[in-house]
């Protein structure tokens, strides 16, 4: 069995479910390259960029962390969010950034926990940014 | 005896009211459509975190039951979310989860002091400060209708964060369960600690052996899944609770409805009759003057 199935799943919604070539997971340490025949593998996702090839044609789409699984060809991502580039509110996304870079200001020396989510929510901003001007 | 024009009036009022209730009864039938789709199309993500933390559980052993969120809490309370509905005309929904509330206060013997309440919904809020029960917090923002994923992990942080803060002994839900279009049920659900019988642990699933690439590791995938589970049930349970809320009001408004065209037919024959009653005794007035001058 040759193939492989990527199926992007959100709690609103599975965000895509398509036949691909490869796939490149935003894994925690670094990118993790997916090709079919993989063996069996559970592995935590970063904000980031997952890429996938189809017959040739890359496209990348915006995973806010999450995990992946990849069994028997298939590969399950399982994420708050999965957007495509055409998807992604550019607006929302730099509104995002700019909150999050103050609420970053406030907080610096108060609870770390705070920072540790302002520093995610900055970090979440800047990829669907990147994902979104660099695919359109 | 109530006059003819009473009588007209009545009926026009009955109209009306049944012209409200009809519109109201179609507004939930959209509504409870939109929050089931939004219901089944969380589905496949809750199986998918709850198969990846019952799999991970495997994998780890004993190891799991030394983690915080699956140890008993070292208070004694118990924090309760309760979901209700904001507004009223659904029915029995809120008195049935109420009464249930009541049943299980009773029986465990819970005081004021040893339940704290977390709530949804403005008809428990209601109730439990006439009742005197401590609210510890209300959700108000974003509204119980306007809930989204991110609300709902919110909400489920808050209570983690509750029951590490170690003032409690454990966390439970009680929220309207829908079983059908006919059969939504109060239940109460333990959230935290996460027991292992919730994730159905011990069906061995085929498959799914030790000889998986784990990456980074066991141990940090699950500290990330778990939070991840906890929110999962909050968000199905919100769901769940505001379908039953607009299937129970969808039913009670069907009733509304149709008692009022009853009510409607019987004003209506009643009018009837007293006006063709009316219309007898002026003919007959008239016949019998008509007979006198002759």
């Amino acid at each position: 069995m040759s193939g492989l199935t990527l199926r992007v799943i959100t709690p609103d919604r599975i965000a895509l479910d398509e036949q691909t070539d490869a796939v490149h997971l935003p894994g925690l340490d670094g990118s993790i390259g997916i090709l079919p025949r993989h063996a069996h593998m559970v592995a935590a996702l970063d904000a980031g960029e997952l890429m996938y090839r189809t017959g040739g044609r890359e496209q990348t789409l915006f995973v806010a962390g999450g995990f992946a699984e990849v069994r028997e060809g298939t590969v399950r991502v399982v994420s708050q969010a999965g957007e495509l580039p055409a998807d992604i509110d550019e607006e929302r996304a730099r509104a995002a950034e700019k909150r999050a870079r103050e609420r970053m200001a406030l907080t610096s020396k108060g609870d770390p926990i705070d920072l540790i989510r302002a520093q995610a929510a900055l970090r979440r901003a800047l990829m669907r940014l990147s994902v979104k001007t660099r695919n359109s | 005896m109530a006059g003819v024009k009473e009588l007209r009036l009545r009926i026009k009022s009955v109209g009306n009211i049944k012209q409200i209730t009809r519109a109201m009864e179609m507004v939930s039938t959209t509504k409870l459509r939109r929050f089931q789709d939004r219901a089944i199309a969380s589905r496949p993500y809750a199986e998918e975190i709850t198969a990846l933390v019952a799999n991970l559980a495997r994998v780890l052993g004993d190891q799991v039951d030394e983690l915080p969120l699956f140890r008993k809490g070292e208070g004694s309370k118990t924090a309760l979310l309760l979901v209700t509905s904001d507004r009223g005309l659904c029915g029995a929904y809120n008195s049935n989860i109420l009464a249930t509330l009541e049943k299980w206060l009773k029986s465990e013997g819970k005081g004021a002091d040893d339940v704290d309440f977390f709530l949804y919904g403005r008809k428990g809020y209601q109730y439990l400060s006439k009742t005197g029960r401590k609210i510890e917090r209300f959700f108000v923002d974003p509204a119980l209708e306007a809930i989204d994923y991110r609300g709902a992990a919110n909400t489920a942080r808050a209570l983690t964060e509750v029951f590490l803060s170690g003032e409690y002994e454990k966390v439970e839900i009680l929220f309207t369960a829908f079983q059908s279009m006919a059969k939504y049920v109060p239940t109460r659900v333990q959230l935290l600690p996460i027991s292992p019988d919730s994730l159905g642990t011990d069906s061995e699933e085929a498959g799914s052996g030790g000889d998986v690439i784990l990456e980074p590791d066991a141990a940090s995938i699950f500290e990330a899944v778990v939070p991840r589970y906890v929110e999962t049930r909050v968000y199905n349970a919100l769901l769940e609770a505001l379908t039953s809320e607009y299937a129970s009001r969808r039913v009670s408004m069907k009733n509304a409805t149709d008692a009022a065209t009853d009510m409607q037919g019987e004003l209506k024959q009643k009018y009837n009759r007293l006006r063709q009653e009316s219309i007898t005794k002026e003919l007959l007035d008239i016949v019998g003057g008509v007979e006198a001058l002759r």
